[in-house]
C-alpha cells in the first residue's frame, strides 16, 4: 500500500461506484494543480481497474499504462503532455464517473449494444461506453446522451436540451474525425448494399455469476439495430467487416457447440441405456448361476438322502 | 481299520472344498470392489454415486420369478438337510453310533 497522505487537501472519500471499501483519492476538485500535487506526493491511491492493480499509485504507473488507462476511460491521452497532467485528468474523470447515473450509463450500453453484465460496475460501464464511437444518437435516451457526452469529456449539465448536447458532441468530435466518419459511413452504405442486411436481435446482457436475470432482454432502453453500415461507420471498413465476420463465426461456433452438446447428451443416454441393459443381463446371469448351483446342491442332497434312507432301512 | 463310508466321505470333502472355494472367491471379489469404490478421487466418487443410482434403478419385478425359484430351492435344500439330520439320528438309534 502507498504512503499515507501528507497533503492537507487529501482525505478519505467513498467511491460510489466501487464495491470495495473507500479508496484514498484526492478530494479537492477545485484545482487540477492540487490533484497533481497530491499525485506527486504519492497520496492518491487508485481504485481497482482492469489495467491497474488495487492500491497501486497512479503516479507510479509508466506513461504508456497511464495513456492506456486514460483511453479506456474515454479520455484523449494525446491532449496531456506530462504524466502529472494525465494522472490528474484520470482522477477528475473518475470522480465525474462516480457522479453519473448508473441507469443512464446502462441506457448508453444497451443503445450501443456493448457486451456487459447486468450488475457491471460504473467503471466497467464507462470502459464500454468509451468504446462506442457512434455519432448517430437515435434511440438513445436523454439521460443516456448526457452520460455519453460526459464520458467523452464534453461538459454538460443535467437536463440540458438535446440539441445543445448534440452540438457540443459534434464540436468535440473535430473536423477531421467527422470527415473520416462520413467517409466510412459512405463506404459502409456501399458495403451494406453489396452484402445485404440481416435483422439484428434484441440486446441481451452477458450472463453474470449467479445472476438469475442474466440473458434476458433489456427493457431499459429501445435496442438499436446495428447494421453493417453502422459498424463500418464506427470502426472502419476492415474493423466493421472483421466484427461482422467475428459475430458470424461466433454464431457458427455456438451452433456447432449446441450440436456437439446434443450429440454428447444422446451418447450419454445411449451409454446409460446400454449400461442398464448390461446390468439387468448380468444380474439375470448371476441368478441363473445361483439357481443351477441350488439345483445341483438339491440333486446331490437328494441322492445323499436316498443313500442314507437305503442305508438306514435296508442295511446289508 | 476304520469303517469309512465312501459316499459320505465324498459328500463332506466336496462340500468342504466347494464352500471354501466359493467363500474365497466371493470375499476376494467383494473386497476388490470395496477398495475400488472407497477411493477418494473425484471420478471414483462420481462412479460410486452412479453405481448407487444404478442399484436404485434396478427393478425387482424383472427378476422376481428367478428370485422366487431360488428362495423355494433354498427352502427345499433346508428341508432336505433337516431330513438328512433326522435319518442320521434314526440310523444312530437303530444301529448304534
Amino acid at each position: 500500500m502507498g504512503r499515507l497522505p501528507t497533503n492537507p487537501e487529501v482525505k478519505l472519500i467513498t467511491d460510489a461506484s466501487a464495491t470495495q471499501p473507500a479508496a484514498l483519492v484526492v478530494a479537492s476538485q477545485a484545482s487540477v494543480a492540487a490533484s497533481v500535487d497530491a499525485q506527486q506526493t504519492g497520496a492518491a491511491l487508485v481504485p481497482g481497474t482492469q489495467g491497474v492493480s488495487r492500491g497501486r499509485q497512479l503516479s507510479d504507473l509508466p506513461i504508456d499504462e497511464l495513456k492506456h488507462l486514460a483511453d479506456e476511460l474515454g479520455l484523449d491521452s494525446t491532449q496531456y503532455e506530462t504524466p502529472q497532467e494525465l494522472v490528474a485528468a484520470i482522477h477528475q474523470h473518475r470522480q465525474m464517473i462516480a457522479t453519473l447515473d448508473r441507469d443512464a450509463m446502462v441506457d448508453v450500453v444497451v443503445w450501443g449494444r456493448r457486451p456487459v453484465t447486468v450488475n457491471a460496475s460504473k467503471e466497467q460501464l464507462t470502459q464500454e461506453i468509451a468504446r462506442i464511437k457512434a455519432m448517430r444518437f437515435s434511440g438513445l435516451s436523454h439521460r443516456g446522451l448526457i452520460a455519453l457526452a460526459r464520458v467523452r469529456g464534453v461538459a454538460c449539465e443535467d437536463g440540458e436540451p438535446i440539441p445543445q448536447v448534440l452540438k457540443r458532441l459534434k464540436k468535440q468530435e473535430g473536423l477531421i474525425a467527422r470527415f473520416s466518419r462520413k467517409r466510412r459511413a459512405l463506404l459502409g452504405s456501399v458495403v451494406s448494399r453489396i452484402l445485404g442486411e440481416s435483422g439484428a436481435q434484441d440486446y441481451q446482457f452477458l450472463p453474470g455469476p449467479g445472476d438469475a436475470t442474466a440473458g434476458t432482454t433489456s427493457s431499459t432502453a429501445p435496442a438499436k439495430a446495428r447494421s453493417i453500415k453502422d459498424e463500418i461507420e464506427e470502426s472502419g471498413l476492415i474493423g466493421g467487416l472483421t466484427g461482422r465476420i467475428k459475430k458470424s463465426a461466433d454464431g457458427y461456433v455456438n451452433q456447432k457447440l449446441d450440436e456437439i452438446e446434443a450429440r454428447i447428451d444422446r451418447k450419454l443416454d445411449e451409454i446409460d441405456r446400454r449400461l442398464g441393459e448390461w446390468r439387468d443381463k448380468e444380474i439375470a446371469n448371476r441368478i441363473r448361476i445361483l439357481k443351477i448351483t441350488l439345483w445341483a446342491s438339491i440333486v446331490v442332497a437328494g441322492v445323499s438322502l436316498i443313500y442314507s434312507f437305503i442305508k438306514v432301512y435296508f442295511p446289508r | 481299520m476304520p469303517d469309512i463310508d465312501l459316499f459320505n466321505f465324498f459328500r463332506w470333502v466336496l462340500g468342504f472344498i466347494v464352500t471354501v472355494y466359493a467363500s474365497i472367491i466371493t470375499i476376494q471379489s467383494a473386497y476388490t470392489w470395496y477398495v475400488w469404490l472407497a477411493g477418494s478421487e473425484k471420478y471414483i466418487s462420481v462412479l460410486r454415486q452412479y453405481v448407487i443410482v444404478q442399484g436404485l434403478k434396478l427393478r425387482f419385478r424383472a427378476f422376481w420369478g428367478d428370485v422366487l425359484v431360488c428362495i423355494l430351492l433354498s427352502f427345499t435344500f433346508c428341508l432336505m438337510w433337516r431330513a438328512q439330520y433326522l435319518l442320521d439320528r434314526t440310523h444312530e438309534m437303530l444301529h448304534g453310533s
